[in-house]
């Protein structure tokens, strides 16, 4: 080490951590069971101890600590630890504080991880889609809501132009944006000289491919031992995702370019694909769900920013799958309404995306990447 | 009296297995001398002490004088008590049966040793009568802080009279000054008004209990029972007559100005915890240099303490004061921060409670840290420089206050307080071995110190908080009673619990080279205008270091003496050598066993069952330090070719009982050597070895490894003879 460094501890940080989730941090007492047990920690600075330290001590340098996004939260830690300090669910909060730190606005980022705001949250796209139905008429001043008649189109309640396109574009790139600028202040604040900095050094394309690849074979979620049952559920999960992606884009394709209408037959690749991707999701996260209840004893319960994305997560299979076998056995007083229930939640999980535990897409990464270019084991 | 003698044997445990009792009993008549021989097949059992109990009854046999053949003295004791008889316990179970081979003709022989040495023993022995004088049995408490407070209660709710000396003008000590204190019951987690307040009051409303406050002690003369005591009061001097003592004198806080390199004396805002803890009792903690209350304050624990330049123990308090404190801070202003900086955190009896729920608190942060350095900071704030903390390598932490955590100073280290008129010193002897606390190496006998009937308490004693004060407080109080007890009965007081007997030495062959009085380890000894010495007898703990030291063994006790332990070793067989090179030839070792460590570990042997070697006869001491030379020449003269010495570990942390004897013994056996060497015999014949009670499994090995070395220098010269 260089220099000196002063500590500036902050208390009111101390205060938040707690209020975010990390309610135990001060039953820490230094032992390092909890970095002795995680088969994530690399050898050389390992965590969660020091974390939970510099969390104790209220340095908010700890939100610039990458190693809080090399946590899996296995909980293997949490189960551990001899003070019930729970190492695991205060880096949660942690990277709740980080996520809101590095996204704009924050007014936006402190209302998605505070539940007293939930109602608004669900409000504000249903407010959207209330004003889009006024204008296609299926609400009229005096008129009510209606039905509209006939085979179920989804189009005839949503035209897709105005809806998908005019929100759900806006909505996307935008999630995309305030990601990319977090994440970009992210890399260059954890580059910047600090007691615990390590240099990269690399070629930063072909680690991130291998980063990637990581991910995607979720070789870190296999070294958990208590929650090991996440590496299938969150795979299957993220493959979800990941067909339901495909399956969107190709959807836009074929609308927009290629000119294919919607409704497609039933067993053509793209609905194939979509229904893979919806059983995906849904066996993922009902698991996940279901592991989470199992393990509450050891592991604990978890706080509400996890749940508040297991549940948006949930709800847009369970909307996305009944739209769709509503639409399929034509009962309409059924279809039309949990096709809109479908639309809020898709649209709260774009658009929240950057303040919910969603954006560990972006953060995680980043921080693997980091651990992986400055030789970290990684 | 006029002694009439009985041997009885006891069958049981695997004795009779080992041993041939009617060859046993033909030695015990015609050799032992006596005819008087019982049996039993359990002689602990209701019918066998009733055999004997019938023999001893004046009406009848009149028997008063007997030898118990059976199990270890350290057994059975209350079985084997018939008050106004003199008894002998002849070991043949553990030092025979036990640890021999059974049916073999060495066992036998060494079974029939063992009880023509207790025949002459009990030749020898006399009825002790106890020395009793017109004792007082009032209770000397000095200090009374929250130790001293604690012991007069003790003494005075079980009907002593006690009189209480405390040098300030309140009472209380550094309890009362505190503003609060570390809590001392369940759940430990709240802090509480000083329970001194409390101890005070009932002290102070005790009949029982004589207070002096602004009085000194400065004289205390005498001996237990026998004390005279002169107390100063202003200008007046007041002279008490009082039984035993309780020095719960106490502390000072360690010097600060040597803590320079912490900051102490740099800047008005480094203080102390002391400084610290008056701030807080008199309402507000501030900045000394500008009165502006801290919204940081660091802790710096361990200053001075647990460090060779200054004070190399720790006190035990400093990290749960630092805690309380920062609590201080807390509640002062809840937007202050507290920094403890520890090298460990303390915890003793159940503070890890109070620990846990301090750290609780968000604006108590804590970290591992060595201090590097302290210097002045922006804005009149102090900077701290330390390495090796769990925040990362070199850190400075800011802060508005520092507290240094120093440690205590018991003042027993510069000052006797005790001012005795003895002759061997006003003080405590050797208090530096403990960094000057009024300790001991007694394990076994806690509050104990190097002066009979004088018992330390608090922080005087060892580095304590104020909940293990007052049991220390109290355990010392009840030892001062058992003391005070004890001598008016004309009985030692420990380790020697029962006995009455007391030295008394036969004067008219007193040279006055005043071996004794400089060697008693306890000062029982002073010295008349003349020049000769004279025993203190409340003083003395019947240890014999003086009957071992005496050259001209002037020194007696009823049950042990010179020619007591002559005579037992004399009365070994010592057999001629046929094959001196027969690996079974029967060469012949003396066994000298201290009754404190060596005497127990082979009990211990014996209890494993090991084996010992048979060319060894056993004869237990009260100390080594009652060792007198002559019974190296009384065994060499015999034949007997090796002697054997195994007593307590001596040095700084020795374990003697006695504090000095095994040391004194070694001391001796040195000058010993030149002797034999100018005999013609080899220094090697004689040995001694420092033994643990736990270290008996080693024995069997090192008494073979000394036998085998006198098998190699050969027989005894003088076995012929």
């Amino acid at each position: 080490m260089a220099g000196d460094t002063i500590i500036k501890p902050d208390l009111q940080f101390v205060k938040r951590v707690m209020a975010a989730g990390g309610d135990t941090v001060k039953k820490c007492y230094q032992c390092d069971t909890c970095s002795v047990v995680c088969n994530l920690s690399p050898d050389q600075k390992p965590f969660p101890r020091k974390e939970m330290l510099m969390a104790q001590w209220g340095m908010k340098e700890v939100l610039k600590d990458p190693d809080i996004w090399l946590c899996h939260q296995c909980s293997d830690c949490t189960l551990q630890c001899p003070r019930g300090a729970k190492p695991g669910e205060v880096l949660g909060a942690i990277r709740k504080m980080c996520i809101e730190e590095y996204a704009t606005p924050p007014v936006l980022a402190r209302a998605v991880g505070d539940p007293k705001f939930l109602p608004l949250l669900i409000a504000f796209p249903m407010l959207i889609l209330l004003i889009m139905l006024k204008f296609t008429g299926i609400i009229g001043v005096g008129s009510g809501l209606s039905i509209p008649d006939g085979p179920i189109v989804y189009s005839k309640m949503f035209p897709t132009l105005w809806l998908v396109d005019l929100i759900f574009v806006p909505a996307f790139f935008f999630a995309v944006a305030v990601l990319a600028k977090g994440v970009m202040t992210y890399w260059r604040d954890i580059n910047a000289p600090h007691p615990w900095r390590v240099k990269v050094e690399g070629n930063l394309a072909a680690n991130l491919i291998a980063t990637l690849k990581d991910i995607i074979l979720h070789n870190r979620f296999r070294l958990c031992e208590l929650t090991y049952n996440r590496s299938t559920n969150h795979l299957f999960l993220v493959f979800g995702f990941i067909f339901l992606f495909v399956v969107t884009s190709w959807g836009f394709l074929n609308e927009w370019v290629l000119h294919h209408e919607s409704p497609y037959f039933l067993l053509s690749p793209i609905k194939l694909l979509a229904m893979a991707g919806t059983a995906a999701l849904l066996y993922g996260i009902w698991n996940i769900l279901k592991e989470r209840q199992t393990n509450a004893e050891k592991a604990d319960y978890g706080s509400y920013y996890d749940w508040f994305l297991i549940y948006l997560i949930l709800a847009v299979g369970v909307t996305g799958l009944g739209a769709w076998l509503f639409r399929l056995v034509g009962i309409r007083i059924l279809a039309y309404p949990t096709y809109f229930l479908h639309l809020t939640a898709v649209f709260m999980l774009f658009f929240y995306a950057p303040y919910t535990k969603m954006a560990h897409i972006v953060y995680r990464t980043v921080a693997m990447l980091h651990a992986r270019m400055s030789g970290r084991g990684f | 009296m006029e002694k009439k003698f009985g041997v009885y044997l006891c069958k049981g445990c695997g004795i009779a297995d080992a041993i041939d009792f009617e060859s046993l009993t033909k030695v015990i008549k015609k050799e032992g001398k006596i005819q008087h021989i019982k049996e039993a097949d359990v002689l602990c059992s209701p019918e066998g002490l009733a055999m004997i109990k019938e023999d001893l009854n004046p009406e009848g046999e009149g028997i008063n004088s007997i030898v118990i053949a059976a199990c270890s003295s350290r057994v059975k004791y209350e079985e084997f008590d018939f008050p106004g008889a003199l008894i002998e316990r002849c070991n043949i179970r553990e030092q025979v049966a036990w640890t021999h081979e059974p049916n073999n003709e060495h066992t036998q022989a060494l079974a029939e040793d063992y009880l023509r040495m207790s025949c002459a023993r009990i030749k020898k022995t006399e009825m002790p009568e106890a020395w009793q004088t017109e004792c007082d049995k009032t209770i000397l408490v000095i200090g009374g802080g929250i130790a001293g407070l604690s012991a007069a209660l003790q003494a005075a709710d079980n009907g002593y009279q006690v009189v209480l000396v405390e040098k300030e003008a309140e009472l209380g000590g550094y309890a009362a000054k505190l503003y609060r204190q570390t809590p001392s019951s369940y759940p430990y987690t709240t802090l509480q008004e000083p329970v001194v307040f409390k101890k005070i009051q009932e002290v102070q409303n005790h009949p029982k209990i004589k207070v002096m406050t602004s009085a000194v002690l400065e004289k205390l003369d005498g001996q237990p029972g026998l004390f005279d005591a002169d107390i100063k009061v202003g200008g007046d001097l007041e002279t008490l007559r009082v039984g035993t003592v309780v020095l719960a004198a106490g502390w000072k806080p360690y010097d600060a100005t040597k803590l320079s390199h912490l900051g102490y004396g740099l800047s008005k805002d480094v203080v102390t915890n002391i400084e610290m803890e008056e701030m807080a009792k008199a309402g507000k903690i501030v900045r000394p240099s500008d009165g502006k209350a801290p919204e940081a304050v660091a802790f710096i624990q361990c200053a001075g303490s647990r460090d060779p330049e200054h004070l190399p123990y720790c006190s035990d308090f400093c990290c749960m004061a630092s805690l309380k404190q920062a609590l201080y801070v807390r509640e002062q202003n809840p937007e202050a921060v507290a920094y403890i900086l520890y090298k460990d955190i303390r915890t003793p009896g159940q503070m890890e409670l109070f620990y846990k729920e301090v750290q609780s608190d968000p604006g108590v942060m804590l970290t591992k840290a060595e201090i590097a350095g302290v210097e002045l900071g922006e804005g009149g704030k102090v900077l701290i420089r330390a390495t090796d903390t769990l925040l990362g390598e070199n850190v400075t932490f800011e802060a508005d206050l520092v507290v240094l955590a120093t440690g205590i100073v018991p003042v027993t280290a510069d000052e006797a307080i005790i001012n005795l008129g003895y002759r061997q010193g006003p003080g405590l002897p050797d208090l530096e071995l403990f960094s000057g606390f009024a300790d001991s190496n007694f394990i076994c006998f806690p509050y104990e110190t190097r002066r009979t009937g004088i018992y330390a308490a608090g922080c005087v004693h060892q580095p304590m908080n104020i909940a293990m004060a007052m049991e220390d407080g109290v355990g010392a109080a009840c030892k001062a009673i058992q003391a005070a007890e004890h001598t008016a009965a004309g009985m030692a007081v420990h380790p020697r619990a029962w006995d009455i007997t007391f030295p008394d030495p036969f004067m008219q062959r007193c040279t006055q080279c005043k071996r004794c009085t400089e060697e008693c380890p306890f000062g029982a000894i002073e010295e008349d205008e003349k020049g000769t010495p004279f025993y203190k007898i409340n003083r003395c703990r019947r240890c014999g270091t003086c009957m071992g030291a005496c050259p001209e063994r002037i020194v007696s006790f009823k049950d042990y003496n010179v020619d007591l332990i002559g005579s037992t070793l004399k009365a070994v067989d010592v057999p001629e050598l046929e094959d001196e090179d027969d690996p079974q030839a029967p060469f012949r070792v003396i066994g000298l066993i201290c009754e404190n460590d060596a005497y127990p570990a082979l009990d211990a042997a014996a209890l494993h069952k090991l084996r010992i070697n048979p060319c060894v006869r056993f004869i237990p001491l009260r100390c080594l330090g009652s060792f007198n030379m002559v019974w190296i020449s009384d065994a060499l003269s015999r034949g007997i070719d090796g002697v054997i010495l195994l007593g307590c570990k001596s040095g700084d942390d020795y374990q003697c009982h006695f504090a000095k004897g095994s040391e004194l013994c070694e001391y001796r056996l040195s000058k010993l050597s030149e002797t034999l060497d100018k005999l013609g015999l080899e220094s090697d014949r004689v040995i001694q070895y420092q033994i643990a009670h736990s270290d008996f499994d080693r024995l069997p090995q090192l008494i073979d490894d000394f036998v085998a070395r006198v098998r190699e220098i050969g027989p005894n010269p003088f076995k012929e003879f």
